[in-house]
């Protein structure tokens, strides 16, 4: 008899009981309703190793084998294994075990003594088509949020967009009037006063330092409007650390570029990453003040995967694992940041330099502008100290300079 | 040598007072100030400048429609204008190697030096 359920199903049977593994053995290949290809493994370090090789289409699984018990089976196997649909073939009657392993992320449960052939084999093909809608609700429904992320921070930027623009004029038309005062005012009194100048001179920067903000308020703005063109991340970086190189030798901080040749070109505005390359730089900078060190610049490009980002805001990005990128690494000798820090470092107005006359928009401001290139910004904190910053662009399709 | 003499239009009072004083603290300039720009063509006629600082945003009448009135009177179209603006940043102007359009431009807020540099530099 034709097979009832479709296609053949590789199964990998965990279960140390010869008995049942007779049994289940007998009940798949005596079965008119389906057709198997069974592994079976008696333990969960055996199942793994089979399992990282080759493909299965489900798991039939005793909760207690040869190297674990209860239900701790199940969550050990789902956590390494999370896409696989498992069938949980328990021979305790206890009440729960069945419902709490299917909380657990088993699609079903089977009493063994308790079953027939046709509710095995219905079991294992309904597993596996229940693990795909599963999936497939959970992709539609993570990708439901990250279009709500970028909507919602697409209307926020055409908000403060707006608002910025607008605020600009108005506050930049006072700043104006106050600083041609001080300018008077200090070429009139030509005063040795130490208490007059103090106060000029304080009235001054603080208005410099609110026309920084405006500044950084109207980057925002701006951002709607890129200027893209294919770059070559290396130039970028070359320029970047020219502007930054007196701050550099004032900081003590040495310089070591260690950039790759022949990268890929990327499509960015040239002038926005190089905004955010130089801010990197200064901050670098800052958080090696102390006594000096080295910021290490590296460019390398290679095939995307998850684990090439640390802390990271992941909205807007262009491309997925595999794709080509072009990765610009800035790594520092400071302290590394506080991990408290790392989950807030992104958010406008936070900084830890506030007394310094830090505004604290800097890395918002440039994880805006790396976003909008469909690029990633990431910070880490290295294995055996320093930070890394990282900066991740899709590479430009060949032929399509 | 006569003083040049300095028409600026800007509907911000603080602002053209600043712009006044600090000028004829130099003793190179004889400013006179304009606060409305529907007077701007009136005033230029009566004070007759050698150079004119306007402000791009203003009520009634914006810069670019006083610059069209100047252009239009046989005795101002060549008197030179300088845009002085909360509209683009220094960097902008900086960018444009500080002509738009034809234009000379300043940002605000900025230093008196660079108002002078520009001012000299129509001359």
């Amino acid at each position: 008899m034709k097979s009832q359920f479709g296609k053949k199903l590789r199964v990998m049977l965990i279960e140390n009981n010869p008995v049942d593994r007779k049994v289940i053995l007998k009940m798949l290949n005596s079965s008119p309703y389906g057709s198997f290809t069974p592994h079976f493994a008696l333990s969960l370090a055996e199942a793994y190793e089979v399992l990282s090789t080759a493909k299965f289409d489900v798991v039939l699984l005793d909760l207690n084998v040869d190297d674990s018990k209860g239900i701790e089976t199940l969550t050990r196997l789902h956590r390494k294994f999370p896409h696989l649909p498992v069938v949980v073939n328990t021979g305790s009657y206890q009440d729960d075990l069945g419902l709490k392993a299917i909380t657990k992320g088993a699609q079903d449960y089977l009493i063994k003594g308790m079953y027939k052939s046709y509710s095995l084999i219905k079991s294992l093909y309904y597993a596996v088509e229940r693990k795909r809608a599963e999936e497939e609700l959970k992709n539609a429904y993570k990708k439901l949020q990250q279009t709500q992320i970028q909507l919602i921070q697409a209307e926020k930027m055409n908000v403060i967009g707006g608002l910025a623009s607008g605020v600009a004029h108005e506050v930049k038309n006072p700043l104006a009037t106050i600083l041609y005062g001080v300018e008077y005012l200090n070429s009139a009194l030509k005063t040795t006063d130490e208490k007059i100048n103090l106060t000029l001179d304080s009235i001054r920067e603080a208005t410099k330092s609110a026309n920084t903000i405006i500044k950084g308020l109207l980057d925002f703005a701006s951002l709607t409007n890129l200027k893209k063109a294919p770059e070559d991340i290396n130039t970028l970086a070359e320029h970047s650390v020219n502007l930054t190189r007196p701050q550099c030798q004032r900081m003590n901080v040495k310089l070591d570029m260690k950039l790759s040749a022949d990268l890929p070109l990327i499509k960015v505005d040239r002038n926005r990453i190089e905004q955010v390359i130089v801010d990197l730089i200064v901050n670098a900078n800052y958080a090696m003040n102390d006594n000096g060190g080295t910021l290490t610049i590296r460019s390398h490009t290679k095939k995307f995967m998850d684990h090439d980002i640390g802390w990271v805001d992941r909205r807007g990005r262009s491309f997925a694992k595999g794709d080509e990128v072009v990765i610009l690494d800035l790594e520092d000798t400071g302290p590394g940041i506080k991990e408290e820090y790392l989950i807030k470092i992104f958010d406008p107005f936070f900084t830890t330099r506030r007394a310094a006359g830090g505004v604290g928009l800097g890395l918002s401001i440039a994880r805006t502008i790396i976003n909008s290139h469909g690029g990633i910004i990431s910070l880490h904190n290295k294995q055996g100290g320093g930070a890394r910053a990282r900066l991740i662009f899709k590479a430009n399709k060949k032929g399509s300079l | 040598m006569t003083k040049r003499k300095v028409l600026v239009v800007d509907d911000e009072r603080g602002f053209t007072r600043m712009v006044k004083l600090n000028l004829e603290a130099t003793g190179e300039y004889d400013v006179k100030i304009q606060n409305n720009p529907q007077d701007a063509l009136r005033t230029a006629i009566e004070f007759h400048p050698d150079v004119i600082l306007l402000d791009v945003i203003m009520p009634e009448l914006e810069g670019p429609d006083v610059v069209y009135q100047f252009k239009n009177n046989d005795l101002l179209r060549d008197i030179p204008v300088i845009f002085i603006t909360a509209n683009i940043t220094k960097e902008e102007v900086e960018a444009q190697e500080g002509y738009i359009g034809g234009h000379a431009f300043l940002a605000k807020p900025g230093t008196i030096e660079e108002l002078i540099v520009c001012i000299e530099k129509q001359f």
